[in-house]
């Protein structure tokens, strides 16, 4: 039997098409369609046209918009508290060229460590009055007592609290990420802005940054996406507590759904935020990197 | 490029202190794990155990359902990397050596899967395993995870495939090699490096996951960050077990990033920047 390079190819891409089908499209399908109806978690069969109801009842609920707009929050504090700290470090690690090579591999050792562990470890470090955090800041100076701060109990401060598992895991990522961009800029370049008289501020303006944008890119919508949908880090944390303060939404979506058993509504409020995610990304990804091809 | 003294120390105190920041939250958490459990909530907190003890590992032998979920996470994991690795390879070699609009379409289709928030698939998910009698097994949670890893398994290992030379197969297939045996007889062994470290990012994809194992597991394959998570005894949370508890789960996941560091940061990017 001869094949085709033709059928030969579609048949290689068969079994994985076929199994993105079956558990990827096909749930989808399965929740654009549920978003349409009222449907009860614990009687799945018996559900009801309702048309846009539950998406008109999404959009007006104050709780799903201050969800949302904690959703944006959260990944803008994680996103930029990393973005800065891990530019930093990798600004230092290419100053310091082939030394850097054990700060690199210590570095990246929280790389990989599973977000619950993250999260309950800081958990643990954070709890008032026991916690190490606020001893040390206590030591230090910074508070008077080790009960002062209040990082997971206090409604206005527990977004912050929650995001700190997050920045500590991923800011080695963003880091050497960037070094590697960085290694991969041409010395002559710099040098040669260097020789016309650029300062070390215009050089990283005019020469580092343009040419590392593609890989800012990458980083910046790589680690959005995944701020954006955080789960288990925060649940295992606060479960969105207290008073909905640290509820976003995918603590939401889940708790709609698990605890209330609404499935209509909560897969509304998911096509929502999955519709909103696709929007973000594509329009980052083509002002980050759309500029950078235009210039050159 | 010469430094003088004063800027090289200025850069070590800097670096010092980033990696004090750092490396210190992980060594606590292993410091307080071989403290007395009562330790573990002492005031004020030590830094370094007083007394070592090993109690908060030897307690584990009394929770039967947490050794067993580490057991069941070993399992859905290597489910998961059989499933994946194997769906993957074949697409990722049909994208890396033939352009087709397929291939490309495929490549873009399994870039957007991740931009999909878990819980939105988590939800159906669950009602499709459910009409298949797969909620609470091991496949069941393995097919769940596999949706995770299969897209990042194809631009895994289609950038692996990639760099191999063209040549290789095209003497194969002259001296008589069919298409298929192209691909298994070349095309696998040489990369059999690049599919190893893309089995391990499955692995640890898989072992690391909690929203899926939270929604299709129950009491028969809770896995272990479940197991973990609902660690709670009447009174309250065991801080103490939970960090031994806690060490044990991420040792493979350290020794696994040690061996592969190099290709940790590919794995992350979905092979767009390569370490």
């Amino acid at each position: 039997m001869k094949l085709t390079e033709r059928s030969f190819v579609l048949l290689l891409l068969l079994p994985a098409t076929l199994f993105l089908a079956a558990f990827v499209a096909y749930p989808l399908f399965l929740l654009i369609r549920d978003s349409f109806f009222e449907v009860s978690i614990y009687a799945p069969s018996e559900r009801v046209f309702v048309g846009a109801d539950n998406y008109l009842h999404a959009l007006n609920s104050s709780r799903v918009r201050e969800s949302a707009l904690r959703t944006l929050n959260y990944t803008l504090i994680a996103l930029t508290a990393e973005f800065v700290l891990g530019f930093a470090a990798a600004l230092l690690f290419n100053a310091m060229g082939r030394r850097s090579e054990i700060l690199r591999t210590i570095f990246a050792f929280p790389l990989m460590i599973p977000p619950i562990v993250a999260g309950l470890l800081w958990r643990f470090m954070l709890i008032d009055n026991i916690g190490i955090v606020n001893h040390v800041l206590e030591h230090l100076g910074i508070i008077a007592d080790s009960s002062d701060i209040s990082w997971l109990g206090d409604r206005d401060l527990v977004l912050f609290s929650v995001a700190l598992p997050n920045i500590w895991l991923t800011t080695s990522f963003v880091a050497l990420v960037l070094y590697t961009g960085l290694q991969n800029i041409p010395s002559e370049l710099i040098e040669a802005a260097k020789i016309d008289g650029a300062g070390a501020l215009q050089v990283f303006r005019r020469v580092t940054v343009p040419l590392l944008r593609p890989v800012i890119a990458v980083v910046l919508i790589l680690r959005g996406i995944d701020a954006a949908r955080a789960f288990d880090m925060i649940w295992i944390q606060t479960e969105g507590g207290p008073r909905f303060a640290s509820e976003i939404l995918s603590i939401h979506i889940y708790r709609n759904m698990i605890r209330y058993g609404n499935v209509g509504e909560a897969s509304a409020i998911a096509t929502l935020f999955m519709i909103a995610m696709v929007l973000i990304s594509s329009i980052a990804f083509f002002t980050i990197w759309g500029k950078g091809s235009s210039q050159s | 490029m010469k430094s003088s003294l004063a800027e090289r120390a200025i850069l070590y105190a800097l670096v010092a202190i980033i990696l004090m920041v750092f490396v210190f939250p992980y060594g606590f958490l292993v410091s307080t794990s071989i403290k007395p459990p009562v330790d573990a909530l002492a005031i004020p907190p030590t830094l370094l155990p007083q007394r070592i003890s090993f109690d908060n590992y030897t307690i584990i032998g009394d929770f039967p359902v947490v050794q067993r979920s580490f057991g069941n996470s070993t399992i859905i994991a290597l489910l998961s990397t059989v499933i994946s690795i194997g769906l993957a390879i074949p697409a990722a070699y049909a994208i890396a050596r033939f352009a087709t609009w397929a291939g490309k379409l495929f490549l873009i289709a399994a870039l957007v899967t991740r931009l999909i928030p878990p819980v939105s698939v988590g939800i159906p998910l669950f009602a499709i395993m459910r009409s298949l009698g797969l909620i609470d097994t091991h496949l069941g949670v393995a097919l769940a995870h596999s949706t995770i890893s299969v897209p990042l398994a194809i631009w895994l290992l289609a950038s692996f495939m990639e760099s191999i030379p063209r040549a290789l197969e095209e003497a194969a297939r002259v001296d008589g090699c069919s298409r298929f045996g192209a691909l298994f007889r070349i095309i696998i062994p040489v990369a059999a490096g690049g599919i190893a470290v893309t089995a391990i990012f499955v692995f640890l994809a898989s072992w690391n996951e909690f929203l899926f194992s939270l929604l299709l597991s129950s009491t028969g394959v809770k896995t272990a960050p479940i197991a973990i998570a609902e660690f709670k005894s009447q009174y309250g949370i065991q801080w103490g077990t939970m960090t031994s508890l806690s060490v044990l789960y991420s040792f493979p996941v350290i020794i696994f990033s040690l061996l592969m560091q190099k290709r940790i940061l590919a794995g992350m990017t979905m092979g767009a920047v390569k370490g």
